[in-house]
């Protein structure tokens, strides 16, 4: 009897070190959050060219991350990127209207993100509505077109 | 002259349409006998008999599988760093150690070392209870040996395996880690970060358990049933756990080619 | 009623591999009684017992256990009837991942809802029966060959079948323990008016407690008499294994061409082709 209570524990434990063990791979490794969708609000911004940015790419402002990408998707009428945000909701009425999104890129090859620098106008950003003021990611290769071009130009 | 070149072909036709038929005849007793046993989750006494399985088949091999998730994340992140670094990219670290666990790695390595160690033992202690006649005893005492042998195995390797493959990559990411961070320097926010914003729980973690519950169904099913249909002798026995290793092994490594396509190769 | 068929086999057919091993075996057991069925090795004595048990089925003919055809029943009135039968196998078979009372408990706690103390009281009268009840904490690992075929043949007993079933009870067993199966068997069915078949090729022991006997050779029933009656029985196959001798018409040599060509030609292969 004594050895069959061990084996039960033995194997509690085991399945109770998996359970955790998702868990961690949940949160920690996928960066899921536990938080509920209430405690976050939604931006938009439209940008030209998106680069590599996917969604769940991080948002941040002077480097802090506040939200997450939520999805991407082409607008048809102006064919551009569509970039749906959810941030933080205690910047909620905090942003100004003239608040910029840069798509930026970590390190020289690394994950691409939206970054936000607030400006100064007293209006306020509220939920679900769209940043005016974008700049699009680098793309490598213009940036070499650009240098090539105003090099035959000299 | 001819005569004897035909018949030999005709012979030969003959061996191989024998062996394609015995094939397909071990694939349709391998089905009826899964089918048979795992009819409903074990409950009541099945249930202790399940929990037996289960610490024999995972829990004794648990630490194996640990040890081998931390070397493997280790070697990944000192290869992957002396990589990356080529390319001033050494923050992406993280991202690689995990995707290449979740996706790949964990349950690849832990359904192979699974086979090893709990899938031999399954056939050989099936196969010594055949070869000690207790499954026809069981059954001339009026207990359905698949019922009472087979099934609590099965079901203890379908949940095990799963169990042991969260293990690895969690173990494997803590290695990864210890080397990335803790030896080369990779900064420990770059580390985690890039991981969370590439990882995707759906896609990477989820797609990672599906592979795994396959290879459990499939190893589990080869070493039960390789235990069951084996020749009672001790040679049958060596022979029926050599077998195990070598199909189920050949069968992750098949089966996980056309997952990965399935779910990542955009098929 | 005593001397009423309990098992009835009819034109019975079985081969395995190609190899046919009966070719119309015939032969009633009466309740009640010890019934051997002997013959030399080989000859498929176990196999008989597996399909009387239901284990295997037979290419032609059928058998009937107290009236009923076990080939033709279904899976779940098979088991209803192995509920009534008991067998013992040749290495005893217990069940190497219960001490010895649970394994002679398992019947019990398959197949009835008795309440612990009950099962612990039947489960030691068995074992006193075999003369095993200080035993039955061991584990099966523990047991000798004799002890471990003693503790099965108190499982084999537990539920009070009506019909048990002997694989070579005596093979080897040194000749205490052989003794004291001999007497368990004979004491057991008399006791418990069971219907034995014992199926064995140690003739000494065998003779000395069935009631009736069968020798089968070369798939059939070449003999079956009361033990005194085969004794003396003309058949010179039925001598020849009644009273061991070496040679007759089972031979002592194995099918071979002629020793001179063997020891003359020079190539035993090309010999072996042409004989």
């Amino acid at each position: 009897m004594q050895r069959s209570k061990t084996v039960e524990f033995g194997v509690g434990l085991f399945i109770l070190a998996g359970i955790l063990g998702l868990v961690f791979l949940g949160l920690r490794v996928s960066g899921l959050t536990l938080g509920a969708p209430s405690e976050t609000f939604q931006l938009e911004a439209n940008f030209a060219n998106i680069g590599t940015l996917k969604p769940r790419a991080r948002v941040t402002m002077a480097g802090v991350t506040v939200g997450r990408v939520e999805s991407i998707d082409l607008d048809t009428q102006w064919f551009d990127a569509r970039v749906k945000m959810r941030l933080d909701s205690e910047l909620e009425g905090q942003l100004s209207r003239d608040t910029t999104a840069a798509i930026l890129t970590a390190g020289l090859l690394g994950e691409q993100y939206v970054g936000l620098s607030v400006g100064g106008d007293p209006e306020a950003l509220e939920d679900g509505d769209t940043i005016r003021d974008t700049q699009s990611a680098l793309v490598l290769e213009e940036l070499i077109q650009q240098f090539v071009s105003s090099m035959v130009k000299d | 002259m001819f005569l004897r070149l035909f018949s030999r072909l005709v012979a030969s036709i003959v061996r191989l349409g024998r062996r394609g038929c015995s094939v397909i005849e071990a694939l349709g007793r391998a089905s009826i006998f899964v089918a048979r046993s795992v009819v409903g989750v074990p409950s009541g006494e099945g249930l202790r008999l399940w929990l037996r399985q289960m610490h024999f088949v995972g829990v004794l091999s648990l630490a194996i599988v640990l040890v081998s998730g931390l070397f493997i994340g280790m070697v990944l992140a000192l290869q992957g760093y002396t990589i990356l670094i080529d390319f001033g990219a050494e923050q992406a670290l993280g991202q690689m150690v995990s995707l290449s666990l979740l996706r790949e790695l964990a349950p690849v390595v832990a359904a192979l070392l699974f086979a090893g160690r709990a899938g031999s033992a399954l056939t050989a202690e099936i196969g010594l209870m055949k070869a000690t006649e207790q499954l026809t005893s069981m059954e001339m005492i009026g207990v359905d040996p698949l019922r009472r042998v087979v099934a609590p195995r099965l079901w203890a390797g379908f949940v095990s395996l799963p169990l042991l493959t969260i293990g690895f990559s969690v173990v494997g990411i803590w290695g990864g880690y210890l080397v990335g961070v803790q030896w080369l320097g990779v900064s420990e926010g770059s580390y985690w970060s890039n991981m969370q914003s590439s990882v995707a729980f759906f896609a990477d973690v989820g797609n990672g358990m599906i592979k795994s519950l396959v290879f459990a169904l499939v190893v589990t099913w080869i070493a039960v049933f390789q235990g069951y249909d084996l020749i009672p002798t001790s040679e049958g026995i060596s022979r029926a756990t050599t077998r195990t290793v070598v199909y189920s092994s050949l069968a992750v490594l098949g089966l996980d080619f056309v997952l990965t396509a399935v779910m990542f190769g955009g098929l | 009623m005593t001397n009423s068929a309990f098992i009835e086999v009819e034109d019975l057919h079985f081969s395995r591999g190609g190899r046919a091993i009966f070719r119309g075996v015939n032969l009633t057991i009466p309740r009640g009684r010890i019934t051997a069925i002997m013959g030399p090795s080989g000859t498929g004595k176990t196999t008989l017992l597996k399909l009387i048990g239901g284990q295997l089925t037979p290419d032609k003919g059928r058998v009937l256990i107290d009236g009923q055809d076990v080939h033709r029943l279904s899976r779940k009135a098979l088991f209803a009837l192995r509920r009534r039968m008991g067998m013992l196998f040749q290495s005893g078979a217990l069940f190497s991942d219960l001490d010895v009372f649970e394994n002679v408990a398992f019947p019990l706690r398959v197949h009835t809802d008795l309440p612990d103390a009950m099962i612990r009281d039947i489960v030691l009268l068995k074992l006193q029966a075999v003369g095993l009840r200080g035993a039955h904490a061991l584990t099966s690992a523990e047991l000798s060959g004799g002890m471990a075929r003693r503790v099965a043949l108190a499982r084999a007993v537990v539920l009070d079948p009506e019909l048990i079933l002997y694989d070579e009870p005596f093979v080897g067993q040194d000749p205490i323990a052989m003794g004291v199966l001999v007497q368990l068997i004979k004491r057991l069915s008399e006791a418990m008016a069971l219907t034995s078949v014992v199926v064995s090729h140690d003739i000494k022991e065998t003779m000395s407690i069935a009631d009736y006997l069968y020798l089968i050779a070369d798939g059939e029933i070449v003999a079956h008499g009361t033990p005194a009656s085969l004794d003396t029985h003309e058949d010179p196959r039925v001598s020849q294994f009644m009273h061991g001798e070496p040679d007759g018409p089972v031979p002592f040599h194995y099918p071979a061409p002629p020793f001179y060509r063997d020891i003359l030609g020079a190539d035993p292969t090309t010999t072996t082709r042409t004989g």
